[in-house]
């Protein structure tokens, strides 16, 4: 593990990429706890798309409590019978669960050296999940090495056809507060791993 | 990297330094505070997403 991170040599901004998957992961796996809301209304933006995400994020944060945040989580994914939204590649592309995206994704993975743990049950192809795995492979976590191909490959496979998609959907989602400044955050930064990959 | 990518590198990550990614910053607390709370038994190479609450209830749901 510790030969693949040397051996990628991880920039500043691609550090940073992790960084922000790895809030999107964070925050979309379950409600924020205190300590998160605090970390988040400590940040600060500038004028750009993400930026302007992040100060939204940060002024909302700090005006939630960790109830709201949570019934907000359960009024978006979970809900009475179903959710408002459904969080799942497969379910975006195919328009339903378990379909061929879940399965093209588990081939990857295990090419990639990345399992899900034995105590999980949900399909893959969960946003959280798969902002976890993006962030693992920027970060040289798993048995394959990712370079910034097989970084490209995995998102424009997985992430790309769905996700700006899904993050625009949560910030317009009539139970989101908190979780519109996540969509608007995710769908920023959609945008800008899409033209930073196009570069590659 | 290979030195004849060096100038797509530098395009793009220039690109992303104005691209704002900066501004997400405090997230090793978080990753800390997750890992501290959810460190039962962590798997060599796996990721460690958890079945969250919301596929539960659908799985329930869906009768599976």
């Amino acid at each position: 593990m510790g030969e693949a991170r040397l051996a990628l040599q991880i920039t500043e901004e691609d550090m940073l990429r992790a960084n922000v998957y790895r809030l999107l992961a964070h925050a979309l796996r379950a409600g924020p706890s205190r300590a998160d809301l605090d970390t988040f209304a400590g940040m600060t933006g500038d004028d750009t798309p993400i930026g302007k995400a992040v100060a939204a994020l940060a002024r909302v944060s700090s005006g939630t409590t960790p109830e709201e945040a949570a019934r907000e989580f359960h009024d978006l994914f979970i809900g009475v019978g179903r959710g408002e939204l459904v969080p799942y590649g497969s379910y975006y592309i195919t328009g339903f669960l378990n379909e061929k995206p879940l399965a093209r994704l588990r081939n990857d993975m295990a090419r990639l050296g990345i399992a899900r743990r034995d105590d999980v049950s949900e399909p893959e192809d969960n946003i959280a999940a798969l902002c976890e795995m993006m962030a693992g492979l920027i970060m040289g976590d798993f048995d394959g090495a990712a370079d910034l191909t097989e970084q490209k490959r995995f998102f424009n496979a997985h992430i790309g056809p769905w996700a700006k998609t899904f993050f625009t959907d949560l910030e317009g989602a009539r139970s989101s507060v908190f979780y519109a400044c996540i969509g608007q955050l995710g769908a920023a930064f959609m945008d800008v791993e899409e033209q930073a990959f196009s570069m590659v | 990297m290979a030195k004849g990518n060096d100038k797509v590198a530098t395009g793009r990550r220039d690109f992303l330094k104005l691209a704002g990614v900066s501004a997400v910053t405090g997230t090793a607390a978080i990753a800390a505070g997750s890992a501290g709370a959810e460190a039962a038994a962590p798997v060599e190479g796996a990721a460690g997403y958890r079945e969250t609450d919301h596929v539960k209830t659908y799985y329930k749901l869906a009768g599976f």
